[in-house]
């Protein structure tokens, strides 16, 4: 399992990147990216929703509410083209970072 | 049937953000709730563990309450730290200020009569202001701590309001003193290590634990109240 304070700063990463694929609900993101990171990152409440708001905030997302074919109202979030140039350098960044760490430790196949 | 909206509404009363944006808030979360149940009933989960599984989402309503509110509405959290804190702060502070001065000039007497030695004893002016003004501290500890309580201001926070009377006096005494003894030799001449520490437990310790008598016996005295 990755610990707290490495998931918190993949967070940001994880939701754009997801939501680069397309629009999504709430409970949808999160159960995908718990699927696509086989459960690595999963969410709580408390951590998903603080920060879609700090990020809608941010305009990097925006949030929306739409009704579904089952009558049910969902929020789903886009991003916005400003979520899409952060995505970029964001994405430059843990990679680079995994790169320093893959050298620092000599883990050939991290 | 769970009425996942109705508990979180519950579970978030009291969330500090505009009325508009909780209702959207608590749709939102119940929503997700929902979901989760019924993608859990769909995997063949029975009614009262999807339900315990859903809800186990979230680990901490208090804490998914505060980070809502820093996430959503940043004035929320200013006034917040206003009416938990600077409030009862400052207002401690001021009366503690105008006690000392109502007592200075309205006080006592310096001279007191005391019968039981048949005559008069000489108290130092200081000494009568100064104690007038201890016996009254614990009163105005209790109004601090029962406004910062009365806020929802944490333990902490609630410390903090009662003694930050004596906050200036320690910021003098920690810092204003040592630098002036660095830098004026009028200072540093003139102060003995026994005055340091004589007006460090007057000015500081003694008020700071009159202050939390009364402040303590209030948030005890809340605490009781509560639990019955």
């Amino acid at each position: 399992m990755i610990a707290t304070g490495v998931k918190k700063g993949t967070a940001e990463l994880a939701i754009l990147s997801v939501l680069e694929a397309g629009p999504l609900h709430g409970y949808e993101l999160s159960r995908r990216i718990e699927a696509q990171t086989k459960g690595s990152l999963s969410f709580s409440l408390a951590a998903l929703y603080p920060m879609l708001y700090r990020m809608e905030q941010r305009r990097w997302i925006r949030g929306t509410w739409e009704t579904s074919s089952n009558g049910r109202r969902r929020r789903c979030y886009r991003l916005t083209p400003q979520g899409k140039k952060k995505l970029q350098p964001l994405r430059a960044e843990w990679l680079e970072l995994f790169s320093a760490l893959r050298r620092l430790t000599k883990v050939s196949n991290a | 049937m769970h009425d996942w909206r109705l508990l979180v509404q519950q579970r978030l009363a009291g969330l500090l953000i505009e009325d508009g944006e909780a209702a959207q808030v608590v749709e939102e979360l119940a929503g997700h709730l929902e979901e989760n149940y019924q993608s859990l009933l769909r995997d063949g989960v029975a009614e009262e563990i999807a339900a315990r599984r859903a809800l186990e989402r979230v680990n901490d309503w208090q804490d998914l309450k505060r980070k809502l509110e820093s996430s959503r509405n940043k004035e929320a959290i200013v006034n917040k730290r206003v009416t938990q804190f600077w409030f009862p702060a400052f207002l401690t502070l001021a009366l503690s200020m105008v006690l000392l001065a109502v007592i200075q000039i309205f006080g006592p007497d310096p001279w007191v009569d005391n019968p039981l030695q048949g005559g008069r004893l000489r108290m130092t002016p200081v000494a009568v202001v100064y104690v007038s003004w201890l016996i009254f501290l614990p009163l105005i500890g209790a109004l601090g701590a029962y406004l910062s309580h009365r806020a929802g201001g944490r333990k902490l926070t609630v410390f903090s309001s009662i003694v930050f009377p004596v906050f200036p006096y320690m910021v003098f005494f920690a810092v204003g003193l040592p630098i002036a003894i660095m830098f004026d030799d009028r200072v540093s001449h003139n102060i003995t290590i026994p005055a340091f520490f004589a007006g460090l437990a007057g000015w500081v310790i003694f008020p700071a634990a009159a202050l939390l008598a009364g402040g303590l016996a209030c948030s005890a005295f809340r605490f009781s109240v509560a639990k019955r």
